[in-house]
């Protein structure tokens, strides 16, 4: 984790003006942003080590995305589908590397073969209902 | 056994950290019920 975050913990009933800036309402709170203070990524709740681990992950790939880094983006998409392809971060990961593709290539194919893969892998996620409108890209 | 993960306390301390190791930063807000 070390190795791609600095890590900090903040009690939430002794900093109240961090809970109010970031606008916190329950704990656990996970939340990734920049040195600039630009937010990414956030999740709430405990999750299993996988889940947890998947959800750092796109944090990562969706700050990179952000950033217009979409050769680092498309890895951490790919690191979540190949190694926790049943976490439930993975149907956004499988959307968002899609998404990826297309913003580094601007070939709208890259979308509908993205929505093809959620349709198979994810059948039931809201990510997959999000990009069926892809589905008229001729 | 893991090994220990060494969180920052402050977030002055972590935003400097962030710049200068060109990292994020993963602000853990926690309640000891």
């Amino acid at each position: 984790m070390e190795k791609d975050f600095i890590p900090i913990q903040v009690d939430f009933n002794k900093n109240k003006a961090l809970v109010k800036r970031f606008g916190v309402k329950w704990t656990p709170t996970i939340i990734i942003f920049d040195a600039d203070g630009s937010e990414h990524h956030r999740f709430i709740g405990f999750l299993p080590p996988e889940d947890f681990i998947a959800q750092l992950i796109l944090g990562k790939g969706k700050a990179e995305f952000n950033l217009d880094h979409f050769g680092q983006a498309m890895q951490c998409f790919q690191e979540i589908l190949v190694r926790y392809p049943r976490a439930d971060a993975a149907p956004e990961a499988q959307y968002l590397l899609g998404v990826t593709k297309y913003k580094g290539s601007h070939d709208p194919k890259e979308l509908k073969l993205g929505l093809e893969v959620l349709q198979r892998d994810y059948p039931n996620s809201e990510w997959t209902k999000k990009a069926q409108v892809y589905a008229l890209i001729p | 056994m893991g090994k220990q993960i060494k969180w920052e306390t402050s977030l002055t301390t972590a935003k400097a950290k962030a710049k200068k190791e060109k990292e994020l930063i993963l602000m853990d807000f926690y309640n000891n019920v």
